[in-house]
């Protein structure tokens, strides 16, 4: 007995002394993509696709680990200053690029400069920081001038190291057409429309890392097709699928469904400004009322069939501060709503218009059309306007169109600051309803560097914007993926980003 | 002769300058793209900065100016969302795999539909012009892309015969061939077999049989020939359709050519790339068109006298 026991210690003390890059990867993981990625530059990677299926060829100096945790990345530590404005941060020495120039400081300070450049869609990422200057070969200083609560997230997720002497060699445009990073796979080739072909990094700073040999994307446009091809296993891994797609694979052979909530939040927004201005919504009754009347639960059952969660607010499930004890989405009793409008002045109701983004979003026309019929119920008179996307969403006609509108905003931190801040901050561009008392909380979270005291802070905004609606709270969608049962380690997050370092193939 | 040319010629032209003038406005009248390709959090300075770096700040006139210049120049522009990457470079990029997969699909629908049309024809009122007849009309009714993922689920899902999508060698363009040659060979079939009934009632013909040659042999020496003519013609004009017809088919295959491309790119908002692929399509066909003319014009003098 004993002697079996201490066997098994022995075997058990081998397998942890056995290297773990002496594991074999083995395998091209074949992904598809619903469209053709824009561009492999992270700055330039114009959508949640595009940043997917470069995020594996970059590391930036921090990581977000799967419990929204900021964890090192190629800095091994890093200090902020008291005031919150500077860091430090203390680079690894062991990291080389793809093309074999080293990862010093001078490679974050030419990832700050490139980045930064105004032919870059997503420039805002880096210009956050107002300096990023080397100390030495291995410390580097990035300064914002500003105490930003969600800067370290941002660097995560969008600052994806390049080599300074390459990309100054070669330009940005030629760089997109090659990308050199230092991430777990490195870039092979690229057929536009068709695909991208990648290769593990054999020298990659975390040897357990990548679990394959090969990382293929596939460009899939059609949805019907992405669910032919992974049951036939041309593809391991199939997103973007419908809820009744997603039902008719259930129990295919070989194929795993997996879903998840989305940190997306719909919403029917209010205008006091522009088209809203002096309209029954500035009185906050109407504006409760409005919410109670809106049967957000028989929407998501009759346009979602039940594939969508009700939102009590802005702060969602999954966000840092939410809480489901404490945030519950407004019941739907059209007798309290009638009652909140008889009070507010308005016992007959009242007429008044709703942009709406004809097909910006899955089911979105329906749910529209809904909404005027269940706010109907209640003596609100909609009138539905529908516009093209790119017209609902220009700078004249968001102004315009509607008292009200209907809007999604998602996040990609794990956080509800993004939304908050695009849709109630005054000055932004899609903010159309301006209250100060927004503001200040919004801009007490922008300023709160410590995680614990910003969830106490989007509690009280929660409380706040919900005793004083500025929209009316809808739902947040569904995800649904097809896997291949050959798939391990596969982990998506609620803003449909996946990370395939510790994705492994049976 | 010469007056022929050159009037054919000028048309040609006119209809050219009549595409430019419409896709730009029309593209135009959709919106601002700005909002769409950079973030909605983007502060109001980089929204400006962005849109005068694109020259979407230029009164429309002047835009439509720089852009006719550079149009009859072969400059397309260059694309809003693939940053730094002229137009014509990424459609270039796109043709061959629209050009093989058009090819294919003509290859398919010839095979299939000509010999058919031709027995069906010779034997009006037998079983195999009954299917000659259906073929032809299946072949106009069903829709492509239903026809595709028709396919798709037979011989990809359910048989495992045949890749479900993209371009991989010689196996993967076969469902794609046939889902977009398929409209085109309906047409075949049905013109192959009224032009031979056509044939088969001329003087000629009869005077084959007359003459007492064996009917296959009147069928290969007489009829096919004098079918030919309107079979080439419809072939050239089938052509053009299918290189502009196959935005369906390729993204219902999620082959890489110019038909997911524009879809692709109407779906980005990229709208110099919309423009520039609608016109490389049109400039493409109206120059088909013309060539076509002018080999007419040649070959048959009632024509080029019309």
């Amino acid at each position: 007995m004993k002697r079996s026991f201490s066997i098994v210690m022995g075997v058990a003390l081998l397998a942890l002394l056995v290297p773990v890059h002496a594991q074999e990867r083995s395998g091209t993981l074949v992904v598809a993509l619903s469209s053709d990625p824009t561009s492999l530059f992270l700055p330039r990677a114009a959508d949640r696709t595009a940043t997917n299926a470069s995020l594996p060829l970059y590391d930036s100096l921090v990581w977000i680990n799967d419990d929204l945790e900021v964890v090192p990345a190629l800095a091994e530590r890093w200090e902020i200053s008291d005031d919150g404005t500077e860091y430090v941060f203390h680079l690894r020495r062991d990291v080389t690029f793809h093309n074999g120039e080293p990862f010093t400081a001078e490679s974050v300070v030419a990832t700050w400069e490139t980045g930064s450049d105004s032919s870059n869609d997503y420039s805002n990422f880096y210009t956050a920081a107002n300096l990023v200057e080397a100390i030495d070969d291995y410390t580097v200083r990035i300064t914002t001038p500003e105490p930003i609560a969600t800067f370290l997230t941002s660097v995560a997720l969008s600052w994806g190291m390049v080599p300074p002497e390459y990309i100054r060699e070669v330009g940005i445009d030629a760089f997109a057409r090659r990308p050199v990073g230092t991430g777990p796979f490195r870039f092979v080739s690229r057929a536009a429309g068709d695909r991208v072909v990648m290769e593990a990094n054999p020298d990659y700073w975390q040897p357990d890392m990548p679990m394959v040999a090969g990382l293929e994307f596939r460009v899939i446009p059609d949805a019907s097709t992405r669910m032919a091809a992974i049951q036939t296993g041309e593809i391991h891994i199939a997103n973007r699928l419908t809820p009744d797609q997603a039902m008719a694979l259930e129990g295919a052979a070989g194929v795993e469904i997996v879903s998840y909530l989305n940190d997306r939040a719909y919403y029917v927004g209010f205008k006091n400004v522009g088209a809203g201005a002096g309209t029954p919504l500035e009185d906050p009754r109407v504006r409760q009322a409005l919410n109670y009347g809106s049967d957000r639960f028989g929407i998501i059952a009759a346009v979602f069939a039940g594939q969508a969660e009700p939102i009590p607010g802005f702060v969602i499930e999954g966000n840092l501060g939410y809480d489901e004890a404490l945030m519950q989405p407004f019941p739907y009793d059209p007798e309290r709503a009638m009652e909140l409008l008889a009070e507010a002045g308005y016992p007959d109701g009242f007429e008044i218009s709703m942009g709406c983004p004809a097909d910006g979003y899955v089911n979105i026309n329906e749910v529209c059309l809904a909404l005027q019929r269940t706010l109907g119920q209640i003596g609100v008179e909609v009138n539905v306007e529908f516009r093209t996307t790119n017209s609902f969403w220009s700078e004249a006609e968001y102004g315009a169109v509607g008292a009200m509108f209907v809007d999604s905003w998602s996040s990609t931190i794990g956080e509800a600051l993004p939304r908050l801040d695009g849709a109630l901050m005054p000055g932004n561009f899609y903010t159309a309803w301006h209250d100060d008392r927004f503001a200040e909380r919004i801009s007490a979270i922008e300023r709160t560097v410590d995680r614990g005291e910003r969830a106490a802070l989007y509690v009280e905004m929660h409380e706040l914007m919900y005793e004083e609606p500025p929209f009316i709270y809808l739902y947040q969608p569904t995800i649904f993926e097809a896997v291949s049962d050959r798939v391990q380690g596969y982990l998506p997050r609620a803003a449909e980003e996946y990370f395939l370092g510790r994705v492994s193939l049976d | 002769m010469l007056g022929y040319f050159l009037r054919r010629t000028f048309e040609s032209v006119l209809l050219m300058l009549g595409v430019l003038v419409l896709v730009f406005f029309m593209v135009r009248l959709t919106g601002d793209p700005v909002s769409l390709i950079i973030p909605m959090d983007a502060p109001p300075a980089q929204r400006e900065a962005f849109r005068e770096a694109l020259g979407l700040n230029e009164p429309l006139l002047v835009q439509f100016t720089s852009y006719l210049v550079g149009a009859v120049q072969g400059d397309l522009g260059t694309s809003l969302r693939r940053r730094g990457e002229a137009n014509l470079d990424i459609i270039l990029a796109r043709l061959p795999a629209t050009i093989q997969l058009a090819l294919a699909a003509l290859a398919f629908a010839t095979i299939i539909a000509i010999p058919l049309g031709l027995a069906g024809g010779m034997r009006p009122g037998s079983a195999i012009d009954t299917i000659a007849r259906g073929v032809g009309l299946a072949g106009q009714t069903i829709p492509s892309f239903w026809l595709g993922m028709l396919l798709i689920v037979l011989f990809a899902v359910t048989l495992r015969w045949l890749p479900s999508f993209g371009r991989d060698g010689f196996a993967s363009i076969i469902l794609p061939a046939i889902a977009l040659g398929f409209a085109g060979m309906g047409q075949l079939v049905r013109l192959t077999r009224s032009a031979v009934l056509d044939v088969r009632r001329s003087d000629y013909v009869r005077t084959a049989h007359a003459k007492g040659l064996r009917p296959e042999r009147v069928s290969l020496k007489h009829v096919l020939p004098n079918v030919a003519i309107p079979i080439v013609s419809v072939l050239g004009i089938q052509f053009t359709y299918l290189l502009g017809g196959s935005v369906y088919i390729e993204v219902v295959f999620a082959w890489p050519g110019l038909g997911s491309l524009l879809e692709g790119s109407v779906r980005d908002a990229d709208f110099p790339l919309v423009q520039a692929i609608t016109i490389f399509i049109s400039l493409f066909a109206i120059s088909i068109h013309l060539l076509t003319d002018l080999v007419y014009g040649l070959l048959d003098p009632r024509l080029r006298h019309a």
